[in-house]
């Protein structure tokens, strides 16, 4: 790695070069792709609980542990385990209250993965999984990376894939199958030495049973593709000490959303042990064509939309989360490194869903205020 | 997906590429900021999974940012 850097340095830049590598950190940049130099052992608690006007919906509480550790000069693996214990209630279509239907379940998730390192290049796989009661899920992941000479230009491309199997309990549907292929190119560039650029181009296709089980009059197509593009930029402000963090997302998909993400973080160092990150992320996107206002047919009435005629398979979701709609996280998150190989860290984030904040107006009527309340608190040991 | 729709954020990219590469190439001895880990895209990958998986399954767009894992998170 170094002698590449040669060809390039005059012998006094050459020494300064191999002065500046002893300095800690630099030496994980100047080599492209290499495997972490500690292992680091990651556990993380996680509190979930969203509510509407009137009902305190879904509560989840969900202990995480992760490990990434290296074998040898050239290998790196990682593992992760998740456990969540989902309890609430969930509305059967839009925000009625009064329908809503009370569960709890627990869901397992796993992720394991190896990295094999090459002098500019890595090549990643992953193999992941979750179960719950009437939901399972099996993929596997390919990521390759290549970096320039110089390392300011890394390439990625990645795969996944993933196998989904549906069994709800109201038998609903046996069986039902769910398949999604995702493609991702991706570009990090070093732009300046305050500067760091990231593009992301993501295609997403899949086929099968996409409906919520659970809501009544919920009849989604078979097949979704899904577009990203996402470009994100972190900008050191050396008057601060502090790092700025900056993405944006541009969505759309086949069903007819079109969506707008912009985040902020700002990664402010308070003291040498402590810092203290601020975040604000705001994102609005439009309904699903298939969606249909909480209007009900003077007939039928409530959740049938008007017009509704039994039987005939049409395609529709009175779905809260597929209307159109502005929504807004305020998130605090507090570092402490209270010694060279052990972190903790504690981060809450607000999240609120309101039709009236979507840009420029046009949200979907009639429908409650949505609210969420995330606490996470981390341990991080390194060894 | 219409070209347009693509066009200016790419637009944009190319622009601040071609100028990071008519300036001078960035030096692995200037990157000590660049080194620090709030300046990693991938600084807390647990939060960022808990939180897509959140946004993912209370919203309609999801993805974007890195290759995806599994799972419904339906509720």
């Amino acid at each position: 790695m170094v002698a590449t850097e040669k060809k390039s340095v005059t012998p006094a830049g050459s020494s300064l070069l191999a002065a500046a590598l002893l300095l800690p950190g630099l030496m994980h940049l100047a080599q492209a792709e290499s495997p972490p130099e500690q292992s680091e052992l990651s556990f993380k608690f996680l509190s979930y609980q969203d509510s509407q006007p009137g009902l305190e919906r879904i509560k989840v509480s969900s202990p995480s542990l992760g490990l990434v550790t290296r074998l040898g000069d050239h290998w790196s693996v990682s593992a992760q385990a998740t456990h969540d214990a989902i309890s609430g209630a969930s509305p059967r279509y839009h925000s009625a209250i009064s329908s809503a239907s009370q569960m709890h379940e627990e869901r397992n998730a796993y992720e394991l993965g190896a990295t094999r390192y090459f002098e500019r290049a890595s090549l990643s796989l992953g193999v992941n999984g979750s179960k719950e009661h009437d939901y399972r899920s099996q993929g596997l992941s390919l990521e390759g990376k290549l970096a320039s000479e110089d390392n300011n230009s890394t390439w990625s491309l990645g795969v996944s894939h993933s196998d989904d199997t549906i069994n709800p309990v109201n038998l609903v549907v046996v069986d039902a199958k769910k398949r999604t292929t995702s493609w991702m190119l991706g570009l990090t560039q070093v732009w300046t030495s305050r500067d760091v650029l990231q593009l992301n181009l993501g295609y997403t296709t899949g086929s099968g049973y996409f409906s919520d089980p659970y809501k009544i009059v919920d009849n989604r197509p078979d097949s979704r593709d899904q577009r990203t593009l996402y470009l994100a930029w972190n900008h050191y402000v050396d008057a601060a000490q502090a790092a700025l963090r900056t993405s944006y997302r541009y969505y759309n998909d086949s069903w007819g959303i079109k969506a707008h993400t912009l985040n902020l973080e700002w990664a402010q160092k308070l003291a040498p042990a402590l810092s203290l990150t601020p975040s604000l992320r705001y994102t609005t996107q439009s309904a699903v064509s298939f969606y249909y206002n909480p209007t009900y047919d003077p007939v039928l009435g409530a959740p049938f939309p008007v017009g509704y005629s039994f039987g005939n398979g049409q395609i529709l979701s009175p779905d809260q989360r597929l209307s159109a709609f502005g929504a807004i996280t305020l998130g605090l998150k507090a570092d402490w490194q209270f010694n060279k190989d052990m972190s903790f860290n504690l981060a809450l984030d607000r999240y609120q869903q309101r039709a009236s904040w979507r840009f420029g107006g046009g949200g979907s009527p009639g429908l409650a205020d949505f609210n969420a309340l995330m606490i996470q608190t981390g341990l991080d040991w390194k060894f | 997906m219409k070209k347009s729709q693509l066009l200016w954020p790419a637009a944009a990219f190319c622009v601040l590429i071609l100028n990071g590469c008519a300036m001078q190439p960035v030096q692995a001895w200037e990157k000590g900021k660049l080194a620090q880990p709030a300046m990693k895209f991938d600084q807390d990958p647990m939060r960022k999974a808990f939180l897509e998986h959140v946004y993912a399954s209370k919203e309609g767009a999801s993805g974007g940012s890195g290759v995806a894992g599994g799972g419904c998170g339906c509720n």
